[in-house]
């Protein structure tokens, strides 16, 4: 941090910068006149829903836009060169030289078929004019740097031999190799768990602020702003809406979208019983042209002028922007924004006469997947996926289990569904159980139209007549808040919350008494995701549903869930009440999860000490003989190595595995 | 020709069969099945959606007056296909004779038409049985797994070692020539690849969510397959059918022309090719003529095939 403030020159200057996608069907014009500048060593993050231009003006800035998109206007310096006026050859010079690049997906940024060595040392060589043997010391430097453990031979590594947690290891050293100037990264940790995603982060943090390097970041994702960026812009409809110091932008935001954005994220600490802001309506179509202020639908301070003119971006303070007539956005509107209603919860509602009796129980579930033995006396490999778990949930109460990528939660609700057989281990289920998928693009046949999805189950269990299934599919509709003009409608036609809208109403088409939903939420933009949270969490209130709630958005999930399940490599190591989890969280796991999630706060962000966890999941195929935590666990003792802690009950309603806790 | 009058009852009845899924493909070739796909409104969409294509339509804009000319043959100001004339033998292209005459005074373009009408008849005939067995066994192959999966396929890869020609010339050498022995022994060396094609899109059907959900509310395999699997793989299956329809009819040609396929003087567009083949000095467009139309058919159904490609995967354009 020192570095930045000593040096304060400007490296990317990005002057009115316009991009437009030329589609068979229109013009999509996805960046409209973007400026900003960035110091070196700065860290600014970009922020915006899907669709907003943040890929699109990244990838403009280095010319890396995919086939009919192409930069119309405005101009790019970088270090005083105009990029703009660049031949390619010349540019790809600067590309992985003075600009590096990290993406998204780990699993296709490198090529498969390649080693690491091959793909990380010819670079270095040709932009740092190195020897060969020079060029590969200083990669294997760099992988050391970057935390690959035993870098000299990993190096020679093939892709498909490392876990996505070390490829984009690979991929930052790859991006710092050639000491460049700045690095753009487009949502550089989203593919991954949270865990690792806070060690990325902290490694970006420290190897930016060694070298100096600038970096432009791109996420949706606020916490991970809160944590990481000095500077934050909000991006909206292909313009920045808001830009300034992320200290200030959030304590004080003053434009209406970075105002209700903020709203919309369930806190992972203090209390949280309110519902979430939801944002109305969709972003604008690109493909037509913009007249007045874009946000001006969804914004509930809008007023004549916005109609009509196009707000500018206007000092609000010290480097601090934002795109709004209203000096303070939301808390100068004159009509006063809707209050945010506390759930009631008293209501009467006819199923709280029913005795809260447990709906769904699982009693020492396991599941192993054995493969095939190459040989007949050789012991198959065998995935331990689930191991040994029991849970239950009470009527009209919400289970949420949350770990980890690989830990059994998914395999847990197919059993539940009965799409996958346990190995050994019993499920009671009262009544039936139905199930709310994670993508909602696959979860629905595109040839069918909503109508036909919703009454789906209804047909299959021969459910009523024509007509009563009929009236069943427009009450169901209603239920999850949609218009019943989208029964008409296919699939295609809907967006990702809407889709995910449906599919609630598909589970709920048989009176389930508890729903699984697996991951409803992570597909979708945070204002769409504060939607289903409300909708899933009004559901439970007015028919009495159970559901067990499964995803790795811990502050979804505390959002959501009375009870918590955190599970760990097929185990459950910790139970208990979601409030009193999230606050003194016993198991070490439990702690290091809650300390790897940014808080939407970027002053206790600093002053927070974050315990990263080091290492990365054991394989299921070979799990230790002792505590499954252990090769992880700060407060790992020889007892932890040798002998398995059970799941003990300590205090009233809590339950943890672990030799240390309380 | 009765035989090809047939045709368009039996791409309409494909359209009723209990594949519930008509798409606009082999509709669209014959007008007299349309009204059949636009019962149901997804295939509709999707016809619309082809005649909306470019490079389909040009295809119909060929294939269609094509086949409307053979099926209007008998009212035609043609001499008979089957008709000598001694006294217009070798005669040029002409007003009476458009495609000229062959070396017994026959009329090329009236031979041609009906020869058009064989090679349809064996190009959709082709496609069709292919296509049938085609999806029941490449769906059990792909849904099912296992021992079956593991039976089908050795057979399968058995039949794929052989190139296509060679494999109807054996087979056509065992059961005979003629219409009916040259339209089996085409699809058998064709539907090894529509298994292949069917069993790897059924795969990849197989885990998406909709199936789990439909799995999840006790929906039988028949109903999973008839309303999940088979609909969504109909359509990348019609662009295959319609390239297998040109391939077949290319291959019935060849056949035709090695003296293996339909036999003088019925007239197929191969045989022809032969008989002008001797005389292609003096007389070039008894051979020339038909192979231009026959280099039509086989273009138009490749372009309807793209056509049916771009409508179903709009990225693939370009």
């Amino acid at each position: 941090m020192t570095y930045a403030k000593s040096i304060t020159d400007t490296i990317l200057d990005v002057r009115d910068l316009h991009t437009h996608f030329f589609t068979d069907t229109g013009i999509v014009k996805a960046v409209n006149g973007v400026s900003f500048e960035l110091r070196r060593g700065e860290r600014m993050a970009i922020v915006g829903e899907s669709g907003s231009g943040k890929s699109a003006m990244a990838m403009s800035l280095i010319r890396l836009l995919a086939h009919p998109g192409r930069v119309v206007e405005g101009e790019v310096w970088l270090e005083g060169q105009n990029l703009g006026s660049m031949t390619e050859k010349d540019l790809n010079g600067i590309r992985g030289s003075a600009v590096g690049t990290i993406f998204q997906d780990p699993m296709s940024s490198l090529d498969p078929v390649m080693r690491v060595s091959d793909q990380m040392i010819p670079p270095i060589a040709r932009h740092l004019r190195l020897k060969p043997k020079e060029a590969r010391e200083m990669a294997v430097g760099w992988l050391d740097k970057v935390g690959i453990p035993d870098a000299a031979r990993r190096i020679d590594a093939y892709p498909f031999e490392m876990s996505g947690g070390m490829r984009q290891r690979v991929m930052i050293a790859m991006a710092l190799s050639c000491n460049p100037r700045l690095i753009i990264a487009d949502e550089p940790t989203t593919a991954l768990d949270v865990t690792i995603q806070a060690q990325i982060v902290e490694l970006l943090r420290r190897l930016t602020s060694e070298t100096g390097t600038a970096m432009l970041f791109i996420t949706h994702d606020l916490g991970l702003v809160s944590r990481f960026a000095r500077t934050v812009a909000v991006m909206y409809a292909g313009r920045i809406v808001e830009i300034g110091p992320t200290a200030s932008v959030f304590r004080k935001p003053r434009h209406p979208y970075t105002q209700s954005l903020l709203r919309t994220i369930p806190r992972i600490s203090g209390e949280s019983r309110e519902r979430l802001l939801q944002i109305p309506g969709f972003p604008p179509d690109m493909k037509r042209p913009v007249v007045g202020c874009a946000f001006k639908d969804r914004c509930p301070a809008a007023h004549a002028r916005c109609l009509e003119e196009t707000p500018e971006a206007q000092r609000r303070g010290p480097d601090h922007a934002a795109a709004c007539f209203l000096p303070n956005g939301l808390d100068d509107a004159p009509v006063a924004v809707a209050a945010v209603a506390h759930r009631t919860a008293d209501e009467e509602r006819p199923w709280r006469s029913l005795p809260r009796q447990d709906v769904l129980e699982i009693n020492n579930l396991t599941r192993h997947f054995v493969g095939q033995s190459l040989l007949p006396w050789v012991k198959p490999p065998t995935v331990r996926a689930v191991n040994g778990v029991s849970l239950r949930v009470r009527r009209g109460e919400t289970l949420g289990i949350v770990g980890e990528s690989g830990c059994g939660k998914s395999t847990i609700a197919r059993m539940l569904l009965g799409l996958d057989e346990p190995t050994s281990g019993e499920i009671f289920i009262q009544g039936t159980g139905q199930m709310v998928f994670q993508d909602p693009s696959s979860s629905f046949n595109p040839k069918m139209k909503v109508a036909d999805i919703i009454e789906e189950p209804l047909v299959v269990q021969k459910r009523g007549t024509r007509e009563e299934r009929a009236g069943k599919v427009r009450s169901l509709i209603l239920q999850v808040g949609l218009d019943p003009s989208y029964l008409d409608r296919f699939p295609n036609q809907l967006s990702g919350g809407q889709r995910q809208r449906v599919a609630v109403a598909r589970a709920l088409a048989l009176n389930p008494s508890v729903v699984v939903a697996d991951e409803p939420t992570s597909a979708l933009d945070v204002s769409v995701r504060a939607q289903i949270v409300n909708l899933l969490c009004d559901l439970k209130e007015e028919l009495g549903v159970s559901f067990v709630f499964i995803s790795h958005d811990l502050s979804t999930v505390r959002y959501v869930s009375d009870w918590i399940a955190v599970m760990y490599l097929g185990e459950v190591v910790e139970y208990g009440p979601a409030e009193q989890v999230f606050q003194t969280p016993a198991h070490p796991y439990t702690r290091a999860l809650l300390d790897a999630v940014p808080v939407l706060d970027p002053e206790a962000e600093a002053e927070r000490e974050i315990r990263v966890i080091s290492g990365e999941l054991p394989s299921p195929m070979n799990i230790p003989p002792g505590c499954a935590f252990a090769s992880r666990c700060p407060k790992v003792t020889p007892l932890c190595r040798d002998e398995k802690p059970a799941l003990v009950q300590r205090r009233p309603q809590r339950q943890e595995a672990c030799h240390h806790a309380g | 020709m009765t035989d090809a009058m047939s045709l368009g009852r039996s791409t309409s009845g494909e359209a009723d069969a209990p594949l519930p899924r008509p798409t606009g493909g082999p509709a669209i070739a014959q007008r007299s099945a349309a009204p059949a796909a636009a019962r149901s409104v997804p295939a509709f969409r999707g016809l619309r959606a082809v005649l909306a294509n470019r490079k389909a339509r040009i295809a119909l804009m060929i294939l269609v007056p094509i086949r409307v000319l053979t099926a209007l043959l008998p009212w035609l100001p043609l001499q008979a296909p089957l008709q000598t004339n001694l006294r217009a033998m070798m005669k040029p292209p002409s007003f009476t004779f458009p495609f000229g005459t062959d070396r017994m005074g026959r009329d090329v373009l009236s031979r041609t038409l009906e020869g058009v009408k064989v090679s349809l008849f064996v190009g959709f005939s082709v496609a069709f049985i292919s296509l049938v067995f085609g999806i029941v066994l490449g769906t059990v192959s792909g849904f099912f797994g296992k021992v079956v999966d593991r039976a089908i396929m050795t057979v399968v890869d058995i039949f794929l070692a052989f190139p296509s020609l060679l494999l109807a010339i054996g087979l056509v050498s065992i059961v005979g020539t003629g219409l009916v022995p040259v339209i089996m022994a085409i699809a058998l060396a064709d539907i090894p690849r529509f298994i292949r094609l069917q069993r790897s899109l059924v795969l990849g059907l197989r885990s998406r969510a909709y199936i789990d959900a439909a799995r999840t509310v006790r929906a039988s395999q028949w109903w999973l397959l008839s309303r999940h699997v088979v609909p969504n793989t109909i359509a990348s299956l019609l662009v295959a059918a319609s390239i297998a329809a040109a391939n077949a009819i290319l291959v019935e040609a060849s056949l035709s022309f090695l003296g293996l396929g339909i036999m003088p003087p019925e007239p197929s567009l191969g045989n022809l090719i032969r008989d002008g083949q001797t005389y292609l000095e003096q007389a070039w467009w008894i051979s020339t003529l038909p192979g231009v139309v026959i280099l039509a058919i086989a273009i138009s159904l490749h372009f309807l095939s793209d056509g049916i490609r771009e409508v179903l995967d709009p990225r693939s354009r370009k």
